[in-house]
């Protein structure tokens, strides 16, 4: 069980031709649930710690969805393979930064499973695209799988008791990881964060809490987790995907016809630098990849090639680089690596083109 | 001149001077060049220092007789021990649930395998919380289809 079969294994992210979208890059739900009668994680001591991670670990890798599933316990990973799956979202950071987490990786990696995060059980499922519903489904299913052999601890006046009061209720957080250039660039981004958090809805950068919003992708997520049922809070997000989704196309269009030239200018730009750079720092590369995304939506370059930049924006992140290079490197050796890595991805690319779309 | 601040960890003089407001909540912590620097001064790990040594003073006044959780490690954490902390703090955490969630009762899914009564109950407020949603939005049709929805739970729960 390695971390370099999950790099190695094409999965819907990162390879799948035809499950990416224009605009919403993955769509995502987790549950947080916890045993009843054990310590919460961040109280409890070692030997219930890992009581509680076997008891989890056992249920998990007894059910059809986690057939052939990776188990990785983050005391036996190396910083780097820890690294890779905070990169790909399988792991939080706070579970990969202790010692006595595990998480259960379905072969698919669509369903990941922490166990032993602030939480005893952190559900999590991840789609391409925008399909909030089908998430919501495997993640329904998978909580009363789990459910039927692991007693949860529940009340019916606070629902799914967990560590923290900004989770307990449903455990629910629903979010959609959206690309947002057009409204980026159109200087909006300032009043759709406000107008969004005024309703109840958390706008992070692409790795989460905490971070900043390179290339222009920004997760979108419920805060409220008590009072509302699945639904509504689904149907609360998912109206806002769809508003979101809209306004950036109007962003878009308005951009490349008032543009012109200098729109198409702007994207070419990009990817002849993405051709022929020697160096690349991570930041730069998804400042450009996200150009290159924003192209095979608007018809300037083949759509059949987004998946090639989706697969670049995880890729192109620092560890990922080192775990496909098999080494540690400084930060001039990651960015030539990530460099050489694009250039070779991209040779084929055509010319950017005027938009279609 | 008036006496230089001691530092809250050591008693030396204080050097490093830090003020943190969550949510109106004034916290001021005072180092010595020492101490502020294996606390990482200038990032949040030094409040979770200034934490420590605040919460030495009070004396717990609620402990889970389940896992020995008190309230003054709550407040430290934000976190509770275990499922019954919540039973045990249960009113302590009112105001604070109304602030971070607007609500106070739950009304999603329950586990597998519980009582349909339980999630009856839940479907049910449910549905009339979003009912009541569907009418304050003048959507009727919605509102109609769960009014028919909610007599209908009511009934199944008349018959258990």
């Amino acid at each position: 069980m390695s971390v370099q079969e999950i790099l190695a294994d094409e999965n819907e992210l990162t390879h799948l031709l035809g499950a990416q979208q224009a605009v919403v890059l993955s769509t995502r739900v987790r549950l947080a649930r916890n045993l009843e009668g054990f310590p919460f994680p961040g109280w409890a001591k070692p030997a219930h710690r890992k009581e509680i991670g076997e008891r989890c670990i056992e249920a998990l890798t007894k059910l059809p969805r986690f057939r052939k599933s990776h188990v990785f316990k983050m005391g036996d990973l190396p910083d780097l393979d820890r690294a890779v799956l905070v990169e790909r979202h399988l792991v939080s950071k706070e579970l990969a930064s202790g010692k006595s987490g595990a998480a259960v990786i379905s072969r698919d990696q669509t369903c990941a499973v922490m166990v032993n995060e602030e939480d005893h059980l952190r559900i999590q499922v991840v789609k391409a695209g925008w399909h909030l519903r089908g998430t919501w489904n495997i993640a329904e299913q998978l909580d009363d799988a789990i459910g039927a052999s692991l007693g949860l601890a529940f009340s019916d006046e606070l629902g799914f008791l967990t560590a923290c009061p900004t989770n307990v209720g449903t455990g629910l957080r629903a979010s959609a990881m959206v690309h947002l250039p057009g409204l980026c660039l159109a200087g909006h981004m300032e009043k759709v964060t406000r107008a969004l958090s005024q309703d109840g809805l958390a706008v992070r950068g692409w790795l989460g809490e905490g971070t900043e919003a390179a290339g222009n992708v920004f997760q979108i997520s419920n805060q409220q987790t008590l009072g509302l049922s699945e639904d509504a809070i689904l149907r609360h997000l998912g109206g806002w995907v769809k508003t979101l989704v809209e306004q950036e196309w109007n962003a878009r269009r308005k951009l490349a016809q008032e543009e012109g030239e200098r729109f198409v200018d702007r994207l070419a730009r990009s990817l002849g630098l993405l051709r022929h750079a020697r160096l690349l720092t991570s930041a730069e590369a998804m400042n450009m990849l996200s150009h290159l995304r924003l192209a095979c939506d608007m018809g300037c370059l083949p759509e059949g090639r987004r998946h090639v930049v989706d697969r670049l924006m995880i890729e192109g992140q620092p560890a990922h680089v080192q775990a496909r290079q098999g080494a540690e490197l400084d930060s001039d050796g990651r960015d030539s690596r990530r460099a050489t890595g694009v250039r070779e991805a991209l040779r084929d690319f055509p010319e950017v083109g005027p938009p279609t779309a | 001149m008036s006496n230089p601040l001691k530092c809250s960890v050591c008693d030396a003089v204080a050097t490093v001077h830090l003020t943190q407001i969550v949510q109106g909540k004034v916290t001021k912590v005072d180092f010595c060049e020492a101490c502020a620097a294996t606390g990482g001064a200038g990032d949040a790990a030094v409040f979770k220092l200034a934490d420590a040594v605040n919460a030495l003073t009070p004396a717990p006044a609620i402990t889970c007789p389940d896992c020995g959780f008190t309230d003054v490690e709550f407040r430290r954490r934000g976190r509770l021990g275990c499922p019954s902390c919540w039973k045990v703090f249960g009113v302590a955490l009112g105001g604070l649930l109304t602030k971070v969630q607007h609500e106070t009762q739950h009304v999603g899914r329950a586990p597998a395998g519980t009582l349909p009564l339980g999630q009856l109950r839940h479907r049910l407020l449910a549905a009339q919380q979003e009912m009541t949603a569907a009418i304050a939005a003048e959507d009727y049709e919605t509102a109609a289809k769960l009014r028919d929805e909610v007599a209908r739970i009511a009934a199944q729960l008349d018959t258990l």
